[in-house]
């Protein structure tokens, strides 16, 4: 049981490293390089894209035990030497786990382009995005009107 | 401009210089930082560039007209949305 203690508790630590690792990569992102691109050069002009650049992870780790007191119940675990020992102790149990999840998005919000004509910031127009704002907000406010005259009507 | 703490930082970050011809645009970032015990959350945008020509420094902003747009229609939307309960209201009371 000692060793089975040691083998999780050696396995958390290197989780929680491991987890420290990605939390030093996520600070990364907050560069002005993950946000401007590496500059394209196309004939006379030069171009860099411009990203808003979002990024989130979490991640968690447990441990838990037990404890079981009487005799040992059968001869199987009489046998290993591990349970009778606990089983003797008043016995114990542990358990270890962790988890986590993230996420990432990016999304273009202009091109600068340098060339003869000087420097121009293009903006990025997205028309979808913007449609299904305009759709959503003209449903839902739609919606609304219609409540408010079942309203006043009572 | 640096305001943080351990927990929350808001900064606006300078990347490096970048030389093309007699023109050397500087770009500039802001980024939010969230960071908790098991976990954290980073959003970074672009914000303006330097532009240095001939001694002369110009500070462009990059404008984001999506999210402007976005947000644009929001606060229309929760305006109607306020006037018209105004006038609902007013209208039951009378």
């Amino acid at each position: 049981m000692g060793q089975k203690f040691e083998d999780i508790v050696v396995s958390t630590v290197k989780t929680q490293e491991d987890g420290k690792e990605l939390m030093e990569k996520l600070i990364a992102v907050a560069q002005p390089s993950s946000v401007f691109s590496t500059p394209i050069i196309a004939g006379d002009y030069t171009l860099i894209t411009a990203s808003e650049v979002s990024a989130g992870v979490g991640f968690g780790f447990g441990m838990g035990g037990g404890t079981m007191v009487g005799p040992p119940e059968t001869e199987a675990e009489s046998a290993d030497p591990d349970e009778a020992e606990a089983t003797a102790e008043g016995g114990s149990g542990f358990g270890g786990g962790g988890g986590g999840g993230g996420f990432s998005m990016g999304r273009p919000v202009a091109v600068i382009s340098i060339g003869p004509a000087g420097v121009r910031v293009e903006p990025v127009r997205d028309v979808t995005k913007v449609a299904v704002a305009f759709l959503t907000v003209a449903g839902s406010m739609l919606l609304m009107l219609s409540k408010m005259r079942r309203i006043s009507r009572f | 401009m640096d305001r943080s703490n351990d927990k929350i930082r808001w900064q606006t970050l300078t990347g490096n210089p970048l030389q093309v011809g007699d023109v050397r645009v500087t770009p500039q970032s802001q980024a939010l930082t969230l960071c908790w015990p098991n976990g954290g959350l980073v959003w970074n945008r672009p914000v303006a560039i330097l532009v240095e020509h001939q001694g002369q420094v110009e500070r462009i902003p990059i404008v984001d007209v999506t999210r402007v747009v976005q947000l644009s229609l929001l606060g229309l939307s929760a305006l109607l949305g306020i006037i018209a309960l105004a006038l609902t209201v007013r209208e039951r009371r009378s």
